[in-house]
């Protein structure tokens, strides 16, 4: 074409040439690719909403937290302050009275039952919460990502959001956010079967309000001093650091999100933490120095939370996250340590 | 060999397991076959110190049964020892391909990097790893892998319940 072309045509270069291909396909498959791709990014567009709201709006309420058979209620309280703090408030209604309380950075586990506190505090400088862009990086890579109609969760109108894995490497999620102001009302994790494995839902909620510390407050602040406290990157900082850990097959999509050596409640010698995730389902591996109990492999679950833990050399690993016990496995079977230092 | 296996997977009933496992107090070859099974199926998924406490444990329990007397059959005996050498033979094949690949992690082959992934559930007897409801044991690395889920920035503090879940007994440590 260019060396046959009128001499004007010489001057358009293989760039431009290259260009047209594009745009032909695009206007024969526009109207399909179209109202798929607006789909997809409405869908993202209210994650990303979802996300803004429940860090922006303050809201408490009562919410069911189901898995298999078992179904808890909990209360939750959440206040953002005029200065940008946030203190959150998690209170269980069912069964031993259970409290987690966010102050900022700072997450506390109160359990009475076992008078133990557990304390785990966040470098913020170093690992901020996830923002919302970085949250949706990638999503539409893996899963599909649509709108579904409308529901009603709590009283309030809300918006179905679906994500259906592109493969079997993950889950699915189902989101209801409230219509206005994009706040997750109910989400629900989905197995290959499309079966819930574990749900979040509200069932009364008030959006909006002011300011109360009180409400934030642990009802166990006083009693707890003389309790045990497990403090958990306290002593050894959180650093992030080459562990020396990789991953020889690292399962399609999930990318290393973050690296370090941290002291974790309850264990003696730092813990080698590194974090992969696909944008929505994150996996945890952490390493630590075998145990003289020398435990032997294990698998077991937590709602939609697969935990695998087995002995590597002198190492005890466990992998942890919202993924099928497959893709947990997967990567606890292809960890090598290729460091140097042991 | 289809009866040992089955011991191992844990298929047999009561009845049939105490008649393999008889079977394997007369037969020191047998129990030989057994112990290298599992040595090979530990090695394969990499937990070489289970084995030890397997081994005493069975011959704890072996020692402990009663010894039932039954006259043995030559045939069924060979063709056992037969199949499990193969069995044995296939397994060693896939424990040398396995050491092969780990000795050498830094030399990426991807088609060799496949081949723990698929030589394990065919040459390891192991019994399928049944997944069981957390106990709870997990709760600190729960609350540790929570702050960097999606889950949370998605849902804020909600998640976190799964951490203390009540179908979890409190742990006191």
């Amino acid at each position: 074409m260019k060396g046959a072309g009128p001499s004007f045509l010489a001057s358009w270069n293989g760039t431009s040439v290259k260009l047209i291909w594009p745009i032909v396909f695009l206007g024969l498959s526009a109207p399909a690719f179209a109202a798929e791709e607006s789909a997809s990014q409405d869908g993202l567009a209210w994650l990303k909403k979802m996300a803004s709201a429940s860090r922006q709006l303050n809201y408490s309420g009562i919410f069911v937290y189901r898995h298999g058979t078992q179904t808890e209620a909990s209360r939750i309280v959440h206040y953002v302050n005029a200065a940008g703090g946030v203190f959150e408030k998690l209170e269980t209604l069912d069964g031993p009275a259970r409290e987690v309380i966010r102050t900022n950075d700072q997450v506390t586990c109160y359990l009475p039952d076992s008078k133990t506190v557990i304390i785990e505090k966040r470098s913020a400088r170093r690992f901020p919460a996830l923002l919302p862009e970085q949250l949706t990086s990638g999503v539409a890579d893996h899963y599909t990502v649509r709108e579904a109609g409308r529901d009603r969760v709590a009283g309030f109108d809300c918006q179905v959001v679906v994500l259906e894995p592109k493969d079997k490497l993950r889950y699915g999620h189902q989101f209801c956010a409230e219509a206005g102001s994009g706040l997750p009302l109910r989400a629900r994790t989905l197995n290959e079967k499309n079966e819930p494995l574990e749900s979040f839902a509200f069932t009364e909620i008030k959006i909006g309000g002011g300011f109360n510390r009180d409400k934030v407050k642990s009802r166990y602040a006083a009693k707890s001093k003389d309790w045990k406290i497990d403090r958990s990157a306290l002593p050894i900082a959180e650093t992030p650091a080459e562990t020396g850990w990789v991953l020889a097959s690292q399962p399609a999509g999930f990318k290393k999100l973050t690296e370090l050596k941290r002291s974790i409640a309850g264990r003696a010698a730092a813990v080698s933490h590194i974090v992969y995730s696909d944008g929505l389902a994150a996996i945890s591996v952490f390493i630590e120095p075998l145990p003289k109990s020398r435990p032997a492999q294990s698998l077991s679950y937590q709602g939609a939370v697969n935990i695998y833990t087995r002995p590597i050399a002198d190492y005890l690993v466990t992998v942890l996250g919202e993924a099928p016990a497959a893709t947990v496995m997967q990567i606890a079977n292809s960890l090598e340590f290729r460091g140097t230092a042991k | 060999m289809e009866k040992l296996s089955a011991l191992m997977d844990g298929e047999l009933d009561a009845h049939q397991a105490r008649q393999e496992l008889s079977r394997l107090k007369q037969d020191k070859e047998l129990l030989h076959h057994w112990h290298t099974f599992h040595l090979i199926g530990d090695a394969l998924r990499g937990e070489r110190a289970l084995s030890q406490e397997f081994n005493q444990r069975v011959t704890e329990r072996l020692s402990g049964e009663p010894t039932v007397l039954a006259p043995r059959r030559s045939a069924v005996k060979r063709f056992t020892a037969y199949a499990l050498s193969v069995a044995a033979s296939l397994a060693a094949v896939a424990l040398v391909g396995w050491v092969a690949f780990f000795n050498n992690p830094l030399t990426p082959q991807p088609e060799i990097a496949k081949a723990p992934a698929t030589l394990t559930p065919a040459a390891a007897p192991s019994p399928q790893l049944a997944s069981v409801p957390s106990d709870g044991k997990m709760n600190e690395y729960l609350i540790a892998h929570q702050e960097f889920s999606p889950s949370t920035a998605i849902q804020g503090l909600v998640p976190y319940i799964r951490s203390v879940s009540s179908a979890q007994p409190a742990k006191g440590r």
